[in-house]
């Protein structure tokens, strides 16, 4: 069936209203980043100096920070700095842009959170497909699943240390993924520690939605017709349940964000979240606030990827959606 | 029935282990004693000591009593507010309705942990009530949205259509009629909500971000990785104490829920 001309423009109004809700998110967070440094107690140069320092000082920071401007203009002033990526000067390093420091710390962010969500989605679906199909007894298929409920349950800050510790501290079959010599394998670790809690409820999503599918009609005509159960699981099943598939991962990357942030603290390894508490330990409030903006921005960024690549596997969204 | 109520048992008995924890070693969890530092577990330090000497079972107990009043109290604040505002809104319906799930759906996909960070670095030294206000903001959506959709089903049923028909009001019908037949669905998130507050909480301070006097379990954690191969004990101890909270805050959250039908 060819798309008719309806259907791309519906396409276009799904797509404006997604971009819509990514920038209004991403506006949300800047805008909570401006406002808490503003409106909570305490004056943001007195912060970044310390008690000490004379009034003089902080006046003259004050100008240089232009906090003695009205909120309106100071906001559209930041704004305008967020759109043409230009928030100053780091206080921390003089001479080096806020956003170049933001920009060198995003892709090692980037690198292990990506290679969290392909390992994590793998394992989750393979894991729902071995809980669901036939190839396994029905003991073990349970086993499955009993594996699945503790995988979402066991939080990440508890888990990761332990891990750490005995793969890499005790037995030393894992590098430390702090260590620059770590390379792939310290990545590999790394995302995996990172891929567990989402592979557990991407694969709790992925067994409910199979095993309601597993009734289906047209899955039992597959098989009728002598297709094997690797394909018809795979084929047939699988992008069906595309959609809550994508579902849990969008929503499980706000925790997956934060859960690097810790990581990257535990194994000392440099990112978003070392330059978030870099940032913050040195006051440097340029460079903090980019960081977090450019946080919110590759979370956005990467929800509406997960919208987009959703569409491209179940035509029922790309017609279907309003 | 009654085995319900045993789902209470694992938190019950964690807090209990806390006050005994914390009447047993005597001491203020910030007492130092230099010379015992990382010294193993002893019948005097049942868990041992961590840096400086710090008595690890006066300071697991107290930053465990803590991370659970922070995570209850968070957690009521959105059951109370999140509740109350998804149960009128589906009772309001229309462009109210729509609004407010609108906003579950923003809060919700939020990253909220990010957003705990930018605010708390704001602030010079982040006290427990402002990491509680932090993770309130975010913590009423998943209870509005459940609510919602549990009232967009009870609200055509003949037991509410019955209450208004015979004189109740709106905010009488709301929490009357609608609001008790929530509680089991909400007191699991409740639950979810709770677990998330500690392991959120532990989460901050192990990154640096924990309330000033250092007492958080992630404080525990944090001790726990820099002196990982001379006492792995710490770690342990940390990792384990997060781990049976937040387990055991789950597992409460289902005291309401019916025993599933046996197949």
């Amino acid at each position: 069936m060819r798309p008719a001309a309806g259907d791309a423009r519906r396409i276009g109004r799904v797509a404006v209203a997604a971009a819509a809700e990514a920038l209004l998110v991403a506006l949300a967070l800047s805008s909570f980043v401006f406002a808490a440094f503003r409106w909570l107690p305490g004056d943001p140069a007195r912060l970044v100096l310390g008690d000490e320092a004379s009034d003089a000082a902080v006046s003259r920071l004050r100008g240089h920070l232009h906090l003695d401007e009205p909120l309106s203009s100071q906001y559209l002033r930041f704004l305008r700095g967020l759109m043409t990526l230009d928030l100053g000067d780091s206080f921390r390093r003089p001479g080096t842009g806020a956003m170049a420091e933001v920009l060198s710390a995003l892709r090692p962010t980037v690198e292990l959170s990506a290679l969290a969500v392909a390992m994590g989605a793998t394992f989750g679906v393979g894991a729902a497909l071995m809980a669901t199909g036939p190839w396994l007894r029905p003991a073990l298929r349970d086993w499955v699943d009993r594996a699945l409920v503790l995988g979402a349950a066991v939080p990440l800050i508890a888990l990761a240390p332990v891990l750490t510790w005995a793969l890499a501290a005790r037995a030393r079959v894992v590098p430390l993924p702090g260590d620059p010599q770590a390379g792939l394998e310290g990545l590999l670790f790394a995302s995996g520690l990172l891929s567990v809690p989402l592979g557990a409820h991407v694969g709790r999503v992925a067994r409910a939605a199979l095993a309601d599918l597993g009734r289906e009609a047209f899955l039992t005509v597959a098989r009728a017709k002598g297709g094997r159960p690797l394909r018809v699981w795979l084929l047939h099943a699988l992008p069906c349940v595309a959609g809550p598939i994508v579902t849990v991962v969008a929503s499980q990357l706000g925790a997956l964000l934060g859960g690097a942030v810790v990581l990257e603290r535990l194994f000392e390894r440099w990112g978003l979240g070392t330059l978030i508490l870099q940032a913050y330990a040195a006051r440097d409030l340029p460079v903090l606030e980019g960081a977090v903006v450019a946080a919110g921005v590759l979370f956005v960024a990467a929800q509406m990827l997960g919208t987009a690549l959703h569409a491209a596997v179940d035509p029922r969204v790309r017609g279907g959606l309003e | 029935m009654r085995r319900r109520w045993l789902r209470l048992v694992p938190i019950g008995a964690l807090a209990a282990a806390s006050a005994a924890g914390t009447a047993f070693s005597r001491g203020l969890p910030g007492r130092l004693d230099p010379q015992l530092s990382w010294c193993g577990p002893s019948w005097e330090r049942p868990l041992g000591c961590g840096e400086a000497g710090v008595d690890l079972l006066a300071l697991v107990s107290s930053a465990e009593r803590g991370a659970m009043a922070l995570a209850i109290v968070v957690g009521l604040v959105g059951f109370a507010a999140g509740t109350s505002l998804g149960a009128a809104a589906a009772l309001a319906r229309g462009t109210v309705e729509r609004a407010v799930e609108r906003t579950c759906d923003l809060v919700q996909a939020f990253p909220s942990f990010i957003m705990a960070l930018a605010v708390l670095s704001a602030v010079r030294s982040p006290s427990r009530v402002y990491i509680g206000c932090v993770f309130a903001v975010t913590a009423w959506a998943p209870f509005a949205r459940l609510a919602l959709a549990q009232t967009r089903s009870l609200r055509s049923a003949s037991f509410v259509e019955a209450a208004a028909a015979l004189g109740r009001g709106r905010s009488g019908v709301l929490f009357r009629h609608i609001v008790p037949n929530l509680l089991s669905v909400a007191a699991v998130q409740l639950g979810s909500t709770a677990a998330a507050v500690v392991v959120g909480e532990a989460s901050l301070a192990f990154v640096g971000l924990g309330p000033p006097d250092g007492v958080s379990l992630g404080g525990v954690l944090d001790q726990g990785v820099s002196a990982m191969l001379r006492a792995p004990h710490v770690l342990l101890v940390g990792a384990l104490a997060v781990l049976a909270t937040s387990s055991g805050l789950l597992v409460a959250g289902r005291v309401f829920q019916a025993e599933p039908t046996p197949r």
